[in-house]
């Protein structure tokens, strides 16, 4: 893939959740090499652009289209968009005692690894990468032999899925709320982690309420969501005077549009 | 059913038994609550999700199976248990050309059909005749036509380092009906940790019948692990009676993984004060398998303690149900019981009944208790699913999940392993038998 190229393309999206209509009417287009920003007041469709794009169960697509990779994201499950290079950070990463960390870190790769018709990793490699990310995230190593998110800490959680991240090396990496409920040194570690993977193949789409981690991971475009569709769009200076004026002023523009 | 008449034709199958005219007498009472009460049914409060037609398949009537001795055990049916002392129970008698590492000093092992032979009045006063009750009755019928088993005797404040690993081997390779005996006794302060192993060398239709009881002197500690691994024609009936005198503790871990039917009493008396009794049940009934298990525990002595955790899976065409009562009396003053039972149902056509009772006659105690039946977790689906894994793998992982805290409290590694692996086996996708960490 080269810069520049598009990752993803959603137009005219419209995705009901029940009987509400929450997207209506989203296009975006991200490409390789960037961070997407997007904004947006609670209720706006922020987790539901995320989740439809994920697979998440709940949505219908009533609608509009998602392409990803030139290819067609609503006709693939959820398993194959995440071995195709999607992921999906979690605003609030489920709790799943039982199955032990490092075990699903390895089932995720290894069903990556197949996918793309190369061996599975070794053991021992394995466990050195693993520990290698887990080091960077400054998480404790004692994590990783705890059933997946198990009475870990709000930031724990949210840097589980950051490893996890790493670990995947995603094309498309969205971030749901990832900042939301960290401390400002845990925010700077998911910082750290979500800009490491910047480069020229990968594209990643924050979604957030604040924007305070946008100090630290510093992107390309900001969106403004807002009744379940992109309302304003710019650059960095966007967001600045998102936090300083708020959302209303938004608002009030979309009903005069 | 089994019809009333049935005993006789039972008593005459198996005139040859041991015991003289003392254990004929026994044989005989039994008889007259059998004749005039008969085995319980589903009209039984607590029978009444047995298939009670299934167990009357089993040939009851006929003869139990000759001297059919197996030279050697499978290997694949031992399990490794480092250091420990095995009691084979063949066909329900002790084998001692199959045991091992039997002497010690401060254990003592009886074979039961020895006793009956040598000296049927010793038998008597060792093992105690079950009562009428409905719940009682299939222990009853062990008792009476029981032609071996096994007494284990640890004594006062010895500590048996080394577990006591009794397998029950059924080695039939006709239809049988199989009654039998244990009684375990430990002595003031000794400790014991006892496996129990339930194995089929052939896949004959066997059901086995066991009566057996543990009794804690003050102060002792009995580590029980149970696990049932017979092949799907197999049936067991088991009823274990366990009191408990002041400051003992008895664990029990129930692995029920095998077998087509397996209808399991526990019941518990905690009779001393401090007494104290620590629960885990695991069931998986996949397939056409049946898992019927009633506990019931008593707290008698004031400060008793009793934790019980059950987890159920039920898949294709299985049937779980869990009847357990917790009865507190009105001498157990400061008792703490809790009871829990989880249960999951991984298919539309299997079924799951869970019972919980409790039932308090004092103030001054602690009492919880909570069932739940439920599917898998469709959020922990979607984030396993979301990080690549196949649908199928993630609904055995999480299932294989739903086990592991039970799993993980079985003391001993080996009888952990044979579990885990039992469950993987289980679990309808290959992803899982590659080895989860």
């Amino acid at each position: 893939m080269s810069p520049g190229e598009l990752i993803l393309e959603v137009r005219d999206l419209r995705v009901r959740a029940g009987e509400r209509l929450i997207l209506d009417g989203l296009s975006l287009a991200v490409r390789a090499g960037e961070v997407h920003a997007i904004m947006g007041p609670n209720g706006s469709g922020k987790s539901t652009l995320t989740g439809v794009l994920a697979g998440r169960p709940g949505y219908e697509v009533v609608s509009g289209s998602a392409t990803y990779l030139g290819r067609d994201l609503f006709s693939l499950p959820p398993e194959e968009r995440a071995r195709e290079g999607l992921f999906l950070a979690f605003q609030y990463p489920v709790e799943i005692p039982g199955v032990n960390n490092v075990y699903l870190l390895k089932a995720a790769l290894n069903a990556q690894r197949r996918h793309r018709g190369l061996p599975e990793v070794d053991a021992f490699e394995f466990l050195g990468l693993v520990k290698e990310k887990l080091a960077a995230m400054r998480m404790d190593e004692g994590l990783l032999n705890r059933g997946v998110n198990e009475g870990f800490s709000g930031g724990e959680k949210k840097r589980n899925e950051i490893l996890q991240m790493s670990l995947l090396e995603p094309t498309l990496a969205l971030l749901d709320e990832t900042d939301s409920g960290l401390d400002i040194d845990a925010l700077k570690v998911v910082a750290e982690g979500v800009n490491a993977l910047r480069g020229p193949a990968r594209a990643t789409v924050l979604v957030t309420h604040y924007q305070r981690l946008l100090d630290h991971v510093v992107p390309d475009r900001v969106h403004v969501l807002a009744g379940g569709r992109i309302v304003r769009s710019g650059g960095r200076e966007l967001a600045l005077e998102l936090e300083r004026r708020g959302y209303d002023w938004l608002r009030e523009g979309t009903a005069a549009a | 059913m089994i019809e009333t008449g049935s005993f006789e034709r039972m008593a005459a199958a198996r005139a040859g038994l041991p015991g003289g005219a003392a254990w004929a007498r026994r044989r005989e009472r039994a008889l007259k609550t059998l004749r005039a009460r008969g085995l319980p049914d589903r009209r039984d409060e607590n029978w009444k999700y047995l298939d009670h037609a299934r167990v009357a398949a089993y040939p009851f009537e006929s003869p139990p199976a000759g001297a059919a001795r197996t030279a050697a055990l499978p290997d694949s049916s031992l399990l490794p248990i480092e250091g420990a002392r095995r009691i084979v129970l063949l066909d329900g008698r002790f084998d001692a050309a199959l045991s091992n590492r039997l002497g010690t000093p401060g254990l003592d092992v009886v074979d039961l059909g020895a006793l009956l032979e040598r000296d049927p009045a010793a038998a008597l006063e060792l093992l105690r005749q079950p009562g009428d009750d409905a719940d009682d009755r299939y222990a009853l019928l062990a008792d009476a036509f029981a032609a071996g088993g096994i007494l284990i005797r640890v004594a006062e404040g010895r500590d048996i380092a080394e577990p006591l690993y009794l397998l029950h081997v059924a080695s039939a390779s006709e239809p049988a009906v199989q009654h039998s005996r244990v009684a375990i006794q430990a002595g003031a302060n000794s400790r014991l940790t006892l496996v129990e192993h339930f194995v089929a060398a052939g896949d004959a239709a066997v059901l086995g019948n066991l009566a057996a009881e543990v009794t804690l002197a003050e102060g002792a500690a009995v580590t029980h692990l149970r696990l049932h691994q017979q092949g799907p024609a197999a049936a067991q009936v088991e009823s274990w009676f366990a009191r408990l005198a002041a400051h003992s503790r008895y664990d029990q871990h129930l692995m029920a993984l095998g077998g087509g039917l397996l209808r399991s009493n526990l019941h518990v008396a905690l009779e001393g004060r401090d007494a104290s009794c620590r629960l885990d049940g695991l069931f998986l009934a996949d397939g056409e398998r049946q898992v019927d298990l009633l506990t019931r525990v008593d707290h008698l002595g004031a400060a008793t303690k009793t934790v019980q955790d059950y987890r159920g899976i039920a898949a294709g065409r299985g049937r779980g149900a869990l009847n357990g009562r917790i009865v507190v009396h009105a001498t157990a003053r400061g008792a703490d019981a809790s009871q829990s039972s989880r249960n999951l149902m991984l298919t539309p056509l299997a079924e799951i009944n869970a019972r919980p009772q409790l039932e308090i006659h004092v103030d001054d105690v602690q009492c919880r208790h909570g069932a739940t039946i439920g599917t898998l977790d469709e959020t922990q689906l979607f984030y396993l699913v979301s990080r690549g894994l196949d649908p199928a793998a993630a609904r055995a992982l999480l299932t294989y999940a739903f086990c592991q805290d039970l799993v993980s409290r079985v003391p001993l590694g080996p009888v952990r392993a044979a579990a885990q692996a039992l469950i993987v086996a289980a679990l309808p996708d290959g992803e899982l038998a590659r080895g989860p960490a």
